[in-house]
């Protein structure tokens, strides 16, 4: 009995010595005070979790689109702002080739212009009229939209997620914190299967490799454009009325079917 | 060294006795299906020979899983939503009492020494309960949204899955201490055994993949993914087949139960069944699977050695567990 506690204790020693750390830098409104902030620390609280039981600590810093070296030091970076942000703070770490997560901003030109280090987690103009179409397809009703998330869903383990967010945050998850809330949890995805990797194959895995569980049923992907594929929920009047890919209009695994872009000519890939 | 040796074959004699004299005290089996139903809040209670209803029992709070005491005297069912296990009486079929269980427990595995593991799943733990006594002997910090247990084939090791922390958790028996994580696929979510005690598998619903990992170094030895045979497959249920040589898959969305080779991971075949498959049961004598249709409401009933569905029985909402009396 003492040998194995012995043996215990040594291994965690050894795990904390050996731990790998991940520094995840935030670019948007305040932490405490935003959907975006607020989902990257229901997102980093998770990841903490994860990171206990495999040696890899998470770390989030405030920083300013300006904080060039902080940025260029940074594992990954999430941006909650507009899309001139976006793309300043990728052109800055374009060369350490850290990844940028875009959580706020829908525009499709950030999209097309598919730079290889932005990944975007919110869903694109063009998926989110993709999802209202295909609904319309279907039914006549006016007041439709379209939205990543919902704090009435509850399939899959949505009602986990949004139970675990609103204690602890007291208020609903919407889509921007639930953008937030993802990429961080996929930045701990490509961590804890790459420990060892340097931000570039992390970027890679990231790409090629990830089979990302957003809460919403399906596993998620990057498209080349670096939008990730995920279902939609379509809400009417207020009201969560479904998901898109819309049955009966798309198969349920279409993820495509959603406004699916292409690099403009003249991008990076 | 010597010591904790000692100690284990103890513990392992006690089971084994404590085993022979449940197998003394057996009563007569039923033959019953008890299903639970998690939109409706009910138990169905099904004579599997006949496909007829025997009792719809009104047990409330969200059930989900379902298991028998050791002697099979009493049936436990998580109840998520009253944060307890109810117990059937497995005769009268009445509730005969609802034991408090830690937050929303959700699944769970009994011991052989009679105390019941569960998940409790929006609070990041196991709870061990001793049901005889309503004491909750330990609870134990795992990953987020745990959900599979399983009892380690030497009665050392309880195996818990966290869905949203995508692991394994291995946890010592009967310190209660987690001394392993494994990191397996996305959202994995029931475990089973080979027969020679060696493998440990698990079902990652969202990664839609069986992952076979070694129980002596805790190393992932093999994956098999679905997706290209089984189109939206889900892997939930796991069961070792009565050959003891495949293991039946229940593919959730995928509607069907995958037989896969327990040493390759090859799929041997593909038995259609009904919509969002998830809860398994085999008789005793191997020859019958029973599955759960959580979108249909109702069970597939399965030729074992035909691998085809034979017919389908109607239950509750939603059923999502079930286990036979036989």
């Amino acid at each position: 009995m003492p040998l194995t506690r012995t043996l215990t204790l040594t291994l965690l020693l050894i795990g904390a010595v050996s731990a790998a750390e991940v520094k995840i830098a935030y670019v948007g409104p305040s932490l405490h005070e935003s959907s975006s902030g607020r989902g990257a620390l229901q997102g980093l609280k998770e990841a903490q979790l994860q990171g206990r039981f495999l040696g890899i600590e998470y770390s989030l810093v405030e920083a300013k689109p300006s904080d060039s070296d902080v940025l260029r030091g940074s594992d990954a970076i999430l941006v909650s702002g507009s899309p001139d942000q976006v793309q300043a703070v990728t052109r800055t770490v374009s060369q350490q080739a850290v990844p940028v997560f875009n959580v706020a901003a829908a525009q499709n030109e950030l999209r097309t212009a598919c730079a290889p280090n932005l990944l975007h987690i919110l869903p694109s103009d063009a998926m989110l009229a993709a999802a209202v179409a295909q609904w319309r397809q279907r039914s006549e009703a006016e007041s439709v939209v379209a939205q990543a998330w919902h704090p009435a869903f509850v399939k899959f383990a949505a009602r986990d997620l949004n139970k675990r967010y609103k204690a602890s945050w007291d208020t609903d998850m919407d889509d921007e914190a639930w953008a937030a809330w993802a990429a961080v949890r996929i930045i701990a995805d490509a961590a804890a299967n790459l420990p060892e990797g340097n931000v570039a194959e992390r970027l890679s895995y990231l790409r090629t490799d990830l089979e990302f569980d957003g809460q919403k049923g399906a596993y998620m992907t990057f498209r080349k454009t670096g939008q990730l594929r995920q279902p939609l929920l379509v809400v009417e009047n207020g009201e969560l009325a479904g998901e898109a890919p819309v049955r009966g209009v798309a198969a349920s695994d279409a993820l495509d079917s959603l406004g699916p872009l292409v690099c403009s000519q003249g991008a990076a890939r | 060294m010597p010591e904790t040796f000692s100690m284990k074959s103890l513990s392992r004699i006690v089971i084994i006795l404590f085993s022979f004299a449940v197998a003394l005290t057996a009563r007569d089996p039923t033959g019953y299906l008890f299903v639970t139903n998690e939109g409706d809040d009910t138990i169905s209670v099904i004579d599997a020979e006949s496909g007829g209803l025997v009792k719809l029992i009104e047990i409330g709070g969200r059930p989900r899983g379902i298991g028998f005491s050791p002697d099979r005297t009493h049936v436990y069912v998580a109840l998520g939503d009253e944060n307890a296990i109810g117990v059937i009486d497995a005769e009268t079929l009445e509730v005969v009492e609802k034991i408090p269980a830690g937050s929303d427990p959700e699944a769970f595995a009994v011991h052989p020494n009679g105390n019941i593991y569960l998940s409790n799943e929006d609070d990041g733990e196991a709870t061990v309960l001793n049901p005889a006594t309503g004491e909750i002997l330990a609870q134990v910090q795992v990953g987020i949204e745990p959900e599979g247990v399983a009892i380690g084939p030497g009665g050392d090791r309880v195996y818990v899955t966290s869905e949203s922390t995508s692991m394994v958790h291995v946890i010592s028996v009967p310190e209660h201490e987690v001394i392993a994580n494994i990191l397996v696929g996305a959202r994995p979510r029931e475990i089973a055994f080979s027969a020679d005690g060696k493998f440990g598998y698990v079902t990652c619903e969202v990664g839609g993949e069986v992952v076979k990992w070694d129980l002596a170094t805790n190393k992932i030895v093999q994956r098999k993914k679905l997706r290209r045979e089984i189109r939206l497959v889900k892997p939930k249920g796991i069961r070792r087949g009565p050959s003891g040589d495949t293991f039946f898959i229940a593919t959730g969305r995928g509607n069907a139960v995958a037989v896969l080779n327990a040493d390759t991971l090859e799929l041997e075949a593909t038995i259609p069944v009904g919509r969002r498959v998830w809860g398994m049961a085999f008789t005793g004598d191997g020859k019958t699977l029973y599955v759960t249709n959580g979108i249909d409401n109702d069970l597939s009933v399965i030729d074992v050695a035909a691998r085809k569905e034979l017919r389908r029985i109607s239950v509750g909402a939603m059923p999502w567990g079930v286990i036979i009396d036989d």
